[in-house]
């Protein structure tokens, strides 16, 4: 029996259960509503909720955890001497499953028979599955063939096994819910209980993210480190990946390129946000306020595909139309329209509105009465805002452009697109370079192995790139909400 | 040019320092202060006492244009400093400000350090050639503010490190320190507990000497302790102006009475 | 205070001129004009960035219109027995041996037939180069019509062909005669052919419709291209991401807003949301990658794999405006459910929660937009790199078939450093921000309409 056929059954069940519960209840408290506990719609829910839970929970563990059992068992029937390492080995494993599969819808097919698909033999066997639409890519051994016969008999077992544990506990919750319904059963209690289960399950998907992203970095970098040294990756100055082996991956280049972008993208964002956030917050009437400050945040709501396209055929081959040879100032710094120049450009306008309207909140937070005076002294807006507001101000707007600077490092498309693919430790800012987001992309991405040291090295990037970007957004936080606390 | 009050006594020898007249305020349009008519001599403290929501804030923050910075805030009428009308077009209000200077409700000193905010003033009207006459302005000033011999130690510590008494000194001191020829103040004390109260009007009856003073306050004791003169605002109106003493012993008009003596308020 | 008000002996420093208020001093105009620059600086930042804006959307509008128009080329072409079908009984599987190579001449001779009819002077020897003027998609075209019906064999029927794309190029100013020196696709001759057809009325821009619906081509066929397959894969994330990141946030949020205690777990959550919603997108396709088709070995690039990287990327977007609207729901509300004798449960799901709903539905709308925005997880989950040419076939092939999505594709085009291509991924930007546009103003109208003032 299928997984999705014992869960129809089990619900199926449990939707009985509903009508069960909810009449039992109304009849052992003799029609009458009000002699309940609770409404009898949550009599009804508990014989739902303990139907469907525990044999649902127990389902998805043993969907884990069969296939482990059952591969570990059969990868004791490999013969040692048939693999080299444990790549080989998981090759072969993945070959039994083929095979295994592939004899199991050979049968389903009626193609051949059941007796046949346990005594069929490893000559004839690529035949009669190519017969299915099952491509094997090399001769199937003896050892494989036994150890694909022996993973089907097991797993037959198993799901057998399976689908009578489960529909048992499905019966036996069920039982239970409904044996315990009567007048004076706290229903409502029992299924908020559950309901509260839930909701605090569904707060805890955050907490598994996290993990799971550390241990998708973790698990690949450690893999990574065992096949390329720690140090050379961390302080090589060459980055040149060759998929036929013998490469050179130094994160410094990659980092200076990421650096450098990031620079150029504050240093557009950062003025300008900052200058239109004071503007709009000190000087503009609520009319131009409302129009400008929705206009501004369009570019924040803009996808950043579409920067990174802009930045490709747009931004880039202005730049080289003004720094490039023959440009319209004639230096030819710029040979192609792909630069950290014209990444960081884009990255600055993107980052516009991000720096302007935290900085914004961060300036309408300085209470009134410093404003007041300043001006009571006689001091002009420019010098309230310039000695008083902005120095008040400082730690929250440290924290935005912090904040900004981790979205910089973090940024992927406009660099995939604007800065290039060289990796290169230049000070010329027309040069392409490129960086630790751009590389994670174009590392898994290729048809490379994901075994090997180049495609691995993509989690080591992409862990550097969390443990930067996560500092950098803690130390940040933590400092704004500092600043709140400060004028609360 | 000084036309009598129409509420209040007679003027004495003291000079007339602001002239009020025919001040309407406006808030969007709410009509917040109606025909207020008032003189106000120089060295002299002058109180404005009423129930709140009277207005007296209001007028105060008109005289050094403080409600310029709300922008649905309207005044019409004339006030004249020294005879100059100050809502003359020609009139820079960062300029007023300095000849006016204001002390507010709350103890507002800036994120900086004691020195700092007393030369804050001084640097931006360009009042000290030098160093050492910055020096020497701070020091006048945290003398005058009442508040040197606390702070003498420690003129590089944060402002807002200092207890709220002395805070409020330092603000005093603050304003003091770009020279101002009127100070007003916005209920200084009211965040303020008994003893540092005692302080700061102990300080104002000192401040008498050099400026005109006009202090706004909730507590008509504080207004008898400090003022010279005192007027009685209620809904927006001016209802009457005099010595103090006369105000609080026999008041002419029965509102005056009834908030004196509480059935009001 | 003995030290108060000591006069300072000898020259005052500090001692203000006291001039007229009427007239300025040096220094205040001084000062006046500093104000004056600040201000001017803060209206020249909001000009860039508004200028920027503006640049913005125009380079999108200007580059991406004509990929919403295409050119066709409208003759009839002969369908030659001889060629389509020799032995003659309109056997269907005997005809489909004819593969396109055997239709284009079709199109050769055709071509010249109608430049023949409309008295074009054919510049040409060959009948062979005319076939440059058509996409390489002309004889497939026919192909499968012929095979829908074979008894048309024989017939001479009006075809409404595409022009390759060098001829729309040149129909739309995208391809001149200049750079066409170094093109070997096409020559100059070719463009005055152009000329005198669009003159006859032979050739013709009209609407792309199958820009907007139709499915990507191939590397060489930029004419063919269309969006319409990437949509769907896009419009099938979309739906794990409400399904998926609507419950779980709603429910995440209710937990932490209503129901959980100050303790250090549930500061860990706060500190993880807060975190998560600044941690780089990237980082969230590395996580696909790693958890969903390493580990759990779901398809590659299907929409379900980019629908979950993407639910987990917009969770902490909903959780956030989630917590908000809860959290403007008043106290008083929730007193009056317990007050009647509610539970906790209750006065939550049935007073708090309808009340939120509205701030709830826009804050999942403007994720969502955000999700259907975003790029750089797709590339590592495998949604590019191959040809979204076909609709998926059903429900649950549109999540498990691999696909493209919108953004995705346009990221595609882009990499294929065609100008024809280049044009149909600035189109795609069109598509894709009106759809942004769409969601935006429909979380803006729901804002108004149910903004509550308590």
């Amino acid at each position: 029996m299928s997984a999705s056929i014992i869960v129809l059954i089990v619900l199926a069940l449990a939707a009985v259960g509903f009508f069960v519960g909810r009449a039992r209840a109304l009849a052992t408290a003799g029609g009458e509503i009000r002699r309940l506990h609770s409404l009898p719609g949550y009599y009804g829910y508990n014989v739902l909720i303990w139907t469907v839970v525990p044999a649902l929970l127990v389902l998805i563990l043993w969907l884990v955890a069969q296939p482990m059992l059952i591969e570990n068992r059969v990868k004791s029937m490999i013969p040692e001497d048939a693999y080299a390492d444990s790549g080989a080995l998981s090759l072969i494993m993945s070959d039994v499953r083929r095979v295994a599969d592939g004899l199991d819808m050979a049968v389903a097919q009626g193609v051949i028979g059941a007796g046949e698909a346990e005594s069929i033999g490893p000559d004839d066997i690529r035949d009669r599955l190519a017969g299915v639409g099952v491509a094997l890519g090399s001769d199937v051994s003896e050892s494989t063939l036994a150890a694909a016969q022996r993973y089907r008999a097991m797993n037959a077992t198993g799901t057998m096994i399976r689908s009578v544990v489960i529909l048992l506990i499905a019966a036996a919750g069920f039982g239970m819910a409904y044996m315990r319904t009567g007048a004076d059963f706290r229903a409502r209690n029992s299924v908020e209980k559950v309901s509260l289960g839930l909701l605090i399950g569904a707060a805890s998907i955050a907490i598994l993210t996290t993990v799971g992203i550390v241990l998708s970095l973790v698990f690949n970098t450690i893999e990574f480190f065992k096949l390329y040294p720690a140090s050379e990756f961390f302080f090589g100055l060459t980055w040149s990946p060759s998929f036929g082996g013998g490469s050179e991956l130094g994160i410094l280049p990659l980092f200076w390129g990421t650096f450098y972008i990031s620079l150029i993208a504050l240093a557009v964002a950062v003025p300008i946000g900052l200058f239109a956030a004071v503007y709009l917050s000190e000087y503009a009437s609520p009319k131009v306020r409302a129009v400008a400050k929705p206009l501004l945040e369009v570019l924040a709501g803009i996808p950043t595909i579409v920067y990174g396209l802009f930045a490709l055929l747009t931004v880039g081959p202005l730049l080289v139309d003004i720094f490039g040879r023959d440009g319209a100032i004639g230096v030819n710094w710029m040979s192609g329209g792909t630069a950290v120049m014209t990444a960081g450009l884009v990255m600055g306008i993107m980052l516009i509105p991000f720096v302007s309207s935290l900085s914004d909140d961060i300036i309408n937070a300085v209470p009134q009465a410093m404003r007041d005076g300043s001006l009571g002294l006689g001091a002009t807006r420019s010098e309230t805002i310039k000695q008083v507001v902005l120095p008040a101000a400082l730690p929250g707007i440290v924290g935005a452009i912090l904040l900004a600077a981790s979205r910089a490092i973090g940024e992927t498309m406009i660099v995939v697109l604007g800065a290039g693919a060289a990796a290169k430790l230049s000070m010329n800012p027309f040069d392409a370079m490129t960086t630790v987001t751009a590389k994670i992309v174009s590392q898994l991405t290729g048809d490379a192995d994901f075994a090997s040291p180049e495609a691995l090295v993509a989690f080591a990037l992409g862990m550097t790139l969390f443990v930067i970007t996560l500092g950098l957004n803690i130390f940040a936080l933590w400092i704004v909400r500092k600043y709140r606390e400060q004028y609360e | 040019m000084y036309d009598s009050p129409k509420t209040g006594t007679a003027v004495d020898q003291k000079d007339i320092k602001i002239t009020a007249r025919k001040v309407q305020v406006y808030y969007g349009d709410t009509h917040a202060i109606k025909d207020v008519d008032v003189q106000i001599e120089d060295k002299t403290v002058t109180a404005f006492i009423g129930p709140s929501g009277c207005g007296k804030s209001t007028f105060l923050r008109c005289i050094n244009r403080m409600n310029d910075t709300i922008d649905i805030c309207r005044v019409e009428g004339d006030i004249l400093l020294d005879g100059e009308d100050i809502y003359d077009k020609r009139v820079d209000p960062v300029q007023l400000r300095a000849k006016v200077g204001m002390v507010f409700q709350k103890p507002n000193p800036f994120p900086k350090s004691i020195y700092d905010n007393i030369a804050y003033g001084p640097r931006i009207h360009g009042l000290a050639k030098n160093k050492a006459e910055l020096d020497e302005i701070v020091e006048k000033s945290l003398r005058r503010g009442a508040i040197w011999n606390e702070v003498k130690d420690r003129l590089h510590a944060p402002g807002t490190g200092l207890s709220g008494g002395q805070q409020q000194r330092l603000c005093i001191a603050r304003a003091v320190a770009t020279e101002p020829e009127v100070l007003l103040m916005d209920e200084p004390c009211s965040a303020l507990d008994p003893i540092a109260t005692g302080q700061v009007e102990e300080l104002i009856d000192e401040l008498r000497e050099n400026f005109s003073v006009v202090i706004v306050t909730h507590s008509m004791q504080q207004a008898a302790r400090v003022s010279q003169k005192t007027a009685f605002f209620h809904l927006g109106n001016l209802v009457e102006y005099g010595e103090t003493s006369q105000i609080f012993t026999n008041p002419k008009d029965p509102r005056t009475e009834s908030y004196i003596t509480g059935r009001i308020g | 205070m003995t030290d108060a008000a000591t006069p300072m002996p000898g020259a005052t420093p500090g001692k203000r001129s006291s001039g007229s208020l009427l007239e300025l001093d040096a220094r205040t105009r001084k000062r006046n004009a500093a104000e004056a620059r600040f201000k001017i600086y803060g209206i020249i930042a909001i000009g860039i960035g508004l200028l920027f804006l503006v640049a913005l959307l125009f380079a999108i509008v200007r580059n991406g219109t004509p990929a919403f128009t295409q050119t066709f080329i409208s003759i009839p072409v002969e369908l030659d027995e001889a060629k389509l079908d020799k032995t003659g009984n309109r056997d269907r599987e005997e005809m489909a041996k004819v593969t396109t190579f055997g239709y284009a001449p079709l199109v050769d001779t055709a071509l010249a037939k109608a430049l023949a009819d409309k008295g074009i002077e054919n510049p040409f020897e060959k009948e062979k180069d005319l076939r440059k003027l058509v996409s390489d998609s002309a004889a497939s075209q026919i192909r499968d019509v012929v095979l829908a019906d074979p008894a048309l064999v024989g017939q001479t029927v009006e075809f409404r062909l595409l022009a390759a794309s060098r001829v729309d190029g040149y129909m739309k100013d995208r391809v001149t005669r200049e750079s066409l020196a170094r093109d070997k696709n096409l020559d100059a001759a070719h463009l005055d052919l152009v000329d005198a057809m669009a003159d006859k009325g032979l050739l013709a821009k009209s609407f792309n419709w199958d820009f907007v619906f139709g499915a990507d081509a191939s590397e060489k066929r930029p004419e063919q291209a269309g969006i319409g397959v990437a949509m769907m894969g896009s419009f099938f994330m979309m739906l794990v991401v409400l399904f998926l990141a609507l419950p779980i946030g709603v429910a995440a949020s209710i937990y932490l807003e209503e129901f959980a205690p100050k303790s250090r777990w549930t500061d860990l959550i706060e500190v993880n949301i807060s975190n998560l919603a600044a941690v780089p997108s990237i980082v969230f396709g590395i996580l696909g990658l790693a958890v969903f088709i390493q580990f759990a070995e779901l398809p590659q690039s299907a929409p379900i794999v980019g629908g979950l990287v993407l639910t987990l990327m917009t969770l902490p977007t909903i959780i956030i405006s989630t917590r908000a609207s809860l959290k403007a729901v008043p106290p008083s509300i929730r007193d009056a459910a317990l007050g009647v004798g509610a539970s906790k449960m209750q006065s939550v799901f049935h007073h708090v929660l309808p009340l939120a709903m509205p701030g709830i539905l826009t804050g999942t709308i403007i994720g969502l937009a955000q999700a259907l925005g975003e790029t750089a997880p797709l590339l590592l989950i495998g949604m590019v790199g191959f040809i979204a040419s076909n609709y998926p076939d059903g429900f649950t092939d549109g999540f498990l078939s691999p696909n493209s999505a919108m953004p995705a594709q346009i990221y595609e085009w882009a990499k294929r450093a065609d100008p024809a291509y280049y044009e149909r991924a600035w189109g795609g930007i069109i598509i894709l921000l009106l759809f942004l546009m769409t969601m935006n103003i429909i979380a803006i109208i729901l804002r108004r309409k149910f903004e509550r003032r308590w």
